[in-house]
């Protein structure tokens, strides 16, 4: 069964970037432009993993985490951020909102990979 | 006696009168200097209110240019990660005749063995035929094409790397967005109190308002690992702070994987 990816950025050129680089392992991909639409298609979809943004419209990244931690459902689900806010206090402020991973832009495509490869293989 | 008081308080009242004449004399160039100085400074005035007006209308204009040149280079970085993506699947496919080739070289070697076992007598003219059908030389030909695909692979990866430039400048101009629409309230606020008497009405020219949770003001395009291996240390950090085996990524780990998976 195909392993589904949600993706969270308010930049159409990531969200394709993440797509493209997922897809071609076989990956299923359900792309969003912000927090609030990423919590609406949590509940309706398989979701096996999370990657978001920090800096989007109406529900920023760090709302996403922290909303999604507070839901039984979600506590578990793997996080990966992806961000371009790189200070230690940012990256800090991720993990503890409960972020698994924290990639900053530019990223490697095969890092992205290899993160999600270590919560979903 | 009475005459004499009178003529006193007269003599008073005419010396406090030369004195607000003297007072008065004193007094008119300086209100003639304030007189020439609003003279000049109104139309001065009224140049910087029309330069602001100016400057005010011509700010959304600068605004929609900025939106325009980030939706033109996301349309061209979609394009070319396009390119790229189609790119990356017909070496994938090369790849995969590459090695089919190989696997057909080694049929062959295997194929010739078993033959000069079958028929010992056969050896010289089986080396004659191995040497004519040129299984090493084509072999390393495919080794050598095989080296070049994966060099063209790691350059699309790169140019990969290399467009995401696109989503921090667009981050920047979104900043730099924020700021005129900052800069347009100011200007604007400074009009109407400028123009209050006159019945002013500010023409409706807004920029398009950025929310300031999108963007990054201090996004860099910077691809050297210094921020991602902080955070990485953090993460590990963390780890060992909730008891957790926390293995830090090398980039012999990734690439490992990614010779596994092909």
């Amino acid at each position: 069964m195909r392993r589904v990816i949600l993706i969270a950025d308010d930049s159409p050129t990531i969200r394709k970037f993440v797509s493209v680089a997922l897809s071609t392992k076989g990956y299923e991909i359900i792309a969003c432009a912000d927090g609030m639409e990423a919590l609406e298609k949590l509940p309706g979809n398989k979701i096996d993993l999370l990657i978001t943004d920090l800096n989007m419209p109406n529900v920023d990244g760090f709302q996403l985490i922290k909303s999604i931690r507070e839901n039984e459902e979600y506590k578990e689900l793997p996080i990966i951020v992806l961000s371009s806010l790189g200070s230690s206090e940012d990256i800090h402020r991720g993990l503890e909102y409960g972020a698994n991973s924290y990639l900053i832009k530019p990223f490697d495509p095969k890092r992205v990979l290899y993160e999600v490869s270590k919560y979903l293989n | 006696m009475e005459n004499k008081l009178s003529m006193e308080q007269v003599f008073e009242k005419l010396g406090d009168l030369k004195q607000f004449f003297i007072f008065g004399q004193k007094i008119v160039p300086l209100f003639k200097k304030i007189i020439d100085f609003m003279t000049d400074i109104v139309p001065l005035l009224e140049n910087v209110n029309n330069s602001i007006q100016d400057t005010t209308s011509k700010i959304p204009k600068a605004a929609h240019q900025i939106n325009s040149v980030t939706s033109a280079t996301e349309i061209a970085t979609s394009e070319i990660l396009d390119i790229v993506d189609s790119m990356s699947n017909d070496m994938t496919k090369i790849k995969n005749e590459l090695s089919d080739l190989k696997n057909g070289f080694l049929n062959q070697r295997v194929a010739l063995d078993a033959f000069a076992q079958k028929v010992p007598a056969s050896s010289e003219t089986l080396e004659e035929l191995k040497s004519n059908l040129s299984i090493d030389e084509l072999e390393s030909k495919v080794i050598s094409l095989e080296e070049v695909i994966n060099k063209i692979e790691l350059d699309a990866t790169n140019i990969t790397i290399s467009l995401q430039v696109q989503d921090i400048t667009a981050q920047q101009l979104a900043s730099v967005n924020h700021l005129i629409h900052s800069v347009q309230e100011k200007l604007s606020s400074l009009m109407v109190d400028f123009n209050k008497q006159e019945g002013f009405v500010l023409l409706d020219t807004e920029t398009p308002k950025v929310d300031p949770k999108v963007f990054n003001p201090n996004a860099k395009y910077d691809r050297s690992e210094a921020h991602q291996s902080v955070a990485d240390q953090l993460i590990e950090q963390a780890k060992r702070n909730n008891n957790d085996n926390g293995n830090k990524t090398s980039q012999e780990e990734i690439d490992k994987l990614f010779r596994n998976n092909g």
